[in-house]
């Protein structure tokens, strides 16, 4: 007997959002050669949350972060667990578009579109939201006014004079205090410090990763580690922590066995610009699908989060809460910032420390940021020798054709260029 | 060689440095009892007025020296003064202020009163940053006293009791005897005005002293002249501390740790040589950079002791993870 039941609207989203990711998972497992075994666990779990909608975290306290800059260590600390809730999904960033204006960054549209559609297999309990972008900052208070619990984290936008470092470690501070209120939890010295050492050791297995892609012969694409590090976003941190164990090692003994992923003259890709966040993983795809290899990047949804990491010297809670916090401003490399000239040197430092041979830089359509900092460093690139291809890209499905082609193009460029030095 | 080299950049230097401040600290307060005699030009607060000193800090004879009057101090005579100076120059381009970080007693001192706080779980203060840009500058001023009190003994504008002014405030004049059981320096000079005043300084600046190192890491050596004296030379030293800027993404960790709360170790990616005047070379930052080669100690350019992913992660106990279950 078989019973017909009207879709309901949230279960029509659910299924465009299973297809979007399932649609970008196919191609990320099955249009390149032989990913390290070790990545299943991730292909398996982004299924499982992002098609299956599957909950992941019970009935632990969850605190959702708008931003890279809400301390995770704080928050483990504190018995949650932090989910960061930038998306990537075309589906969220339609319903999104219909609240703020048009020419909006996506990855806000579609972060205020899943709150308005109040769609989650995790729902957070409260939500955290970092002064950092304008758009970002506003629409902390469109969720508030959906009637989601919003903190809003005060976060300076300039960060070289001592003056903001004061004021970043205040607000630490403080948000120390209310959401240890909130959670009706007391933060130890004890549980503060595992805390640090648990997201260290993390931060220390991506770095082991990570490195191995300084080889000739990568033995991991950059879409892949996109997977791994976006899977940090909302993944119980044990079980990532064994994943990436895993699959560090298996990446050492293909450095070893001398596997690699890509061939001799695949051009080396250093990526930046706007996150890529699954299943937008456009970019990083058309770079890898045109024969190239992205070997690092500088981006909030990877790399930036895994760098700095806390060092304390005398481990009280005091030293501990301020020393998480100078690593969050400090060495942020967010455009949102008045000066970047930090972002630049990263930029340089990775090209030179991973032999790229070219930078992609990619804002998204309405990220102001990003696109008013492309020029500066477009000059830098220059100055120093380095091609770089900007790209200013949206959610939506369309002008891949465009942006082939560009990629292409660019990508060719660097292989001849490669052939003659 | 990669190995030795692994090995020392993956090493605990709290406890290498911990070991080696007391061996400098036996050499220099007990030395004297081994017949250990390193001179009397060591460019740290080894202080005279310890019978035992294994090795004299350079400010008491150079005070005396300094207070001959002027014609005697520019003439052949004085050539000792001329080697004295030359002596404590050698010894200092070796190490620079390395020795101010593994070898002083004084410094040692306060790292030890650290360590008892630490003990006791109460927490470091520190200075803000206008505090900490007015307080600096009186080291220098301690220097000018070194200087020139005696000179003005010796050209007879000041009496015989300005002779060692500055010893006489100095708390390495009081503190240092007690470890051989000396107390005699524990008591007011009321010979003239002068002496009074400045011994009862000398007792209220080793008051701060105790007080001061136990709140604030490295109290004194924030106002040492010693420091001040060193930095003059230090571009010439052969130990130094190198920051590579473009490795840097300036993220405060060496900052955290560091003692004299030194901005420039993070924020400064445009200098090569990071020593600044207040450093004393304890090297923490270098274990606390988190990357590779950021910081490095050089002696005559090659890479003494340099930052790693993998050393900080060791140091921080990052580079495993207590299983637990949850
Ligand atoms: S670019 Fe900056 S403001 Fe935007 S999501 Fe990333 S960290 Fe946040
Ligand atoms: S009193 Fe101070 S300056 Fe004088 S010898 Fe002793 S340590 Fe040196
Ligand atoms: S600065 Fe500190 S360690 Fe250096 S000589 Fe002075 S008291 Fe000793
Ligand atoms: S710890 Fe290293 S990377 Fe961080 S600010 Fe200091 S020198 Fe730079
Ligand atoms: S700058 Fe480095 S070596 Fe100098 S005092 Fe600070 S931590 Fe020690």
């Amino acid at each position: 007997m078989t019973e017909h039941k009207i879709e309901t609207p949230k279960e029509r989203q659910n299924r465009h959002k299973a297809m979007e990711a399932a649609a970008v998972l196919e191609k990320i497992k099955h249009d390149f050669k032989e990913p390290p075994k070790a990545m299943e666990y991730f292909y398996d779990l982004f299924e499982r949350v992002h098609c299956k909608h599957e909950a992941l975290h019970g009935d632990k306290a969850k605190v959702g972060t708008m931003c890279i800059q809400v301390p995770s260590e704080i928050i483990h600390a504190l018995d949650a667990v932090p989910l960061r809730l930038c998306n990537g999904f075309y589906t969220d960033d339609e319903i999104g578009s219909d609240l703020l204006p048009s020419k909006s960054c996506p990855l806000v549209k579609a972060t205020v579109g899943q709150f308005a559609s109040n769609n989650f297999s995790d729902k957070p309990d409260i939500v955290i939201s970092p002064t950092t972008c304008d758009q970002k900052a506003k629409s902390g208070a469109i969720i508030e006014n959906m009637g989601f619990e919003v903190y809003d984290m005060e976060f300076p936008r300039t960060k070289e004079s001592h003056e903001s470092r004061e004021y970043w470690r205040r607000s630490v501070r403080k948000f120390t205090k209310d959401l240890s209120q909130n959670l009706n939890t007391k933060l130890s010295k004890k549980k503060l410090k595992d805390a640090i050492k648990k997201v260290g050791y993390a931060q220390h297995l991506y770095h082991k990763l990570n490195i191995l892609r300084k080889n000739n012969n990568s033995p991991i694409l950059g879409k892949d580690m996109f997977l791994v590090t976006n899977a940090f976003f909302f993944d119980k941190i044990d079980n990532w922590v064994e994943a990436v164990e895993a699959l560090a090692n298996e990446c050492e003994q293909r450095v070893k066995d001398e596997i690699s992923v890509a061939s001799k003259r695949s051009p080396r890709i250093v990526y930046t610009g706007s996150p890529p966040i699954f299943p937008n993983l456009k970019i990083p795809l058309l770079i890898e699908l045109s024969d190239a290899i992205i070997v690092a990047d500088e981006t909030c949804s990877s790399n930036r989060m895994f760098n700095d990491m806390v060092s304390v010297d005398e481990w009280f809670v005091n030293d501990m809460v301020d020393s998480i916090a100078d690593r969050y401003l400090k060495g942020c490399t967010c455009p949102i910032f008045t000066k970047n000239e930090d972002r630049k040197r990263r930029i340089l430092d990775l090209v030179r420390d991973y032999k790229a041979d070219g930078v992609i830089y990619q804002a998204f359509a309405g990220c102001q940021v990003y696109e008013m900092e492309q020029k500066s460093v477009l000059e830098a690139m220059e100055k120093a020798g380095v091609p770089i291809l900007y790209l200013e890209t949206d959610y939506s499905p369309s002008h891949l054709g465009q942006l082939t082609t560009r990629i292409e193009a660019f990508v060719e460029s660097l292989k001849n260029r490669k052939r003659r030095q | 060689m990669k190995k030795i080299r692994d090995f020392i950049n993956n090493a605990d230097i709290r406890r290498f440095r911990f070991w080696l401040q007391l061996l400098f600290f036996v050499i220099f307060i007990y030395g004297g009892y081994f017949a250990i005699n390193l001179g009397n030009s060591i460019p740290v607060f080894s202080c005279g007025y310890d019978k035992a000193v294994g090795g004299m800090c350079y400010f008491l004879p150079l005070q005396h020296q300094l207070a001959r009057p002027l014609d005697v101090l520019f003439s052949v005579a004085s050539i000792s003064v001329l080697i004295g100076f030359v002596t404590f120059l050698l010894w200092f381009i070796i190490f620079n202020k390395a020795w101010c970080g593994y070898a002083c007693p004084l410094g040692t001192m306060q790292d030890w009163i650290t360590g008892l706080r630490k003990k006791m779980g109460i927490r470091y203060s520190t200075y803000t940053q206008p505090q900490f840009d007015k307080l600096k500058k009186i080291k220098y001023i301690m220097l000018a006293l070194v200087i020139l009190a005696p000179m003005g003994v010796g050209m007879g504008l000041l009496g015989g009791e300005w002779r060692t002014a500055f010893c006489e405030i100095c708390p390495g004049r009081m503190i240092t005897p007690l470890f051989v059981g000396d107390v005699s320096q524990w008591s007011l000079d009321f010979s003239t005005k002068t002496a009074m005043i400045l011994t009862t300084l000398g007792l209220i600046f080793t008051g701060l002293f105790l007080i001061g190192s136990f709140f604030k890491k490295r109290f004194f050596c924030f106002f040492c002249p010693m420091s001040a004296m060193h930095y003059i030379f230090s571009d010439g030293a052969l130990l130094k501390l190198k920051k590579e800027g473009d490795k840097c993404t300036k993220c405060g960790d060496c900052y955290n740790v560091c003692d004299m709360q030194i901005k420039d170790i993070a924020d400064d990616v445009k200098s090569t040589n990071i020593l600044r005047d207040d450093c004393i070379f304890c090297m923490k930052c270098v274990a606390a950079c988190p990357e590779d080669d950021a910081l490095h100690v050089d002696i005559l350019n090659m890479k003494l002791f340099t930052s790693t992913k993998g050393g900080f992660a060791k140091r921080m106990e990052m580079d495993r993870l207590e299983k637990k279950n949850d």
